[in-house]
């Protein structure tokens, strides 16, 4: 409960240094709570970290695409915030430390930690924002709509 | 209108997209839909170092533009304002004139005040430290660091020396503001408080960026992306491990 409160509140300010508006900032928060609360519950029962960050990252996408065709505001407004808890940031900085600790086998292994935890985000919001472009194309008809 | 007033409306509106740290796909999009509401067609390729953009049609002259963009910085509520203006002009058209006054309006700066945003970095460190396994006290020292080089390094963007030397200085200061926390409270953890502090200079989010840049198709971009956050990582890096060999052995 305290980690969910804590995602929010780095979500939040994360918001507040990405220059969103106030009334969305809360949005952003609850978007990083949401992404935090699917990371953490999958990361106890499978131990599988890319699994669980993948799973974070397509609720928050889901969460900033349905909040985005809400409000009428692009998605990322509240996903790049939302990802700020999941996002690698700490396992690029962990590789660089180990080579220069010269622990290679370390940094190579952390290294690919890393790489995949960026494609797991990466994927798991462009498979939201492709079905959610593929549903809005087939509902109106027209490209180009995101 | 004359193609070198829509030319000169897209690749404003696309750079100031790009600026603020848009995807490539959408700053793409962006400089095509505000030409065609217009009535022009366009070409244009985008990386994060700059835009191309060639605009032409039937009955109007094509004109080319190049246009070199040299500082990024990340700010969403910029990238919403310049999206909701290029839906606007497909319903409805401005004259030239008053599409330049609206995208002055966005360029103006509209930060959150300095002491919010040092709150907000400061609070981004004690969350993150505590999210990772790390104690509140060291939470409380992370806090204070990460607000220290949220300022100096806002200091330092406005003398504009490049980008690089920025994150090499906060590493250096992220370095030795820790190894003056565990002298003073020798039981608190160095590494835990070094990962809450640079929390807000790390690329995380650049790299999924990058990754996403890719997804799209924009491998060349991705791979630019991608390379400028290695770099970033081992600026701070190298600062940080600087300050941390000599001090260690010192202390």
């Amino acid at each position: 409960m305290t980690d969910i409160l804590l995602a929010f509140a780095s979500s939040f300010a994360g918001g507040i240094i990405f220059n969103i508006k106030k009334e969305n900032l809360l949005w952003s928060g609850v978007s990083g709570a949401l992404g935090w609360l699917a990371y953490s519950l999958l990361h106890r029962f499978t131990g599988d970290n890319t699994l669980s960050t993948f799973v974070g990252a397509a609720v928050v996408s889901i969460f900033s695409e349905g909040m985005a065709r809400l409000l009428k505001s692009p998605a990322t407004i509240y996903s790049i915030p939302g990802i700020f808890p999941l996002v690698p940031g700490i396992a690029a900085y962990t590789t660089f430390q180990y080579i220069m600790e010269n622990k290679l086998s370390s940094a190579a292994s952390k290294g690919i930690e890393t790489l995949f935890s960026a494609a797991a985000i990466a994927f798991g919001i462009m498979l939201v924002y492709g079905v959610f472009r593929f549903a809005s194309r087939l509902n109106e008809g027209n490209p180009g709509k995101s | 209108m004359e193609t070198k007033e829509i030319r000169e409306i897209a690749v404003r509106a696309g750079r100031i997209m790009l600026c603020s740290g848009a995807e490539i796909y959408r700053v793409e999009d962006t400089i095509a839909r505000i030409c065609n509401s217009y009535g022009a067609e366009c070409e244009c390729f985008v990386l994060p170092t700059g835009i191309f953009v060639t605009v032409y049609g039937d009955n109007i002259e094509s004109m080319s533009m190049v246009k070199r963009i040299r500082e990024r910085t990340v700010d969403l509520h910029r990238i919403e304002l310049v999206n909701a203006f290029s839906r606007g002009l497909m319903n409805k058209p401005l004259q030239y004139e008053d599409a330049l006054e609206a995208l002055d309006d966005i360029e103006k700066p509209h930060d959150w005040h300095l002491a919010i945003r040092l709150l907000a970095s400061g609070m981004i460190a004690f969350a993150l430290t505590i999210l990772f396994n790390g104690g509140w006290k060291e939470g409380l020292a992370a806090t204070v660091i990460s607000m220290l080089i949220y300022m100096i390094n806002s200091k330092i963007s406005d003398l504009g020396i490049f980008r690089f030397f920025e994150y090499f200085v906060s590493g250096i200061i992220v370095g030795a503001a820790s190894l003056v926390a565990i002298w003073i409270f020798p039981a608190l953890n160095v590494y835990k408080i070094i990962m809450g502090s640079i929390m807000i200079l790390v690329p995380g989010v650049a790299i999924t960026n990058g990754i996403k840049d890719a997804l799209h198709g924009d491998i060349t971009a991705s791979l630019l992306r991608l390379a400028e956050a290695v770099y970033i990582t081992v600026a701070v890096g190298a600062g940080v491990g600087f300050m941390l060999s000599a001090g260690l052995r010192w202390l």
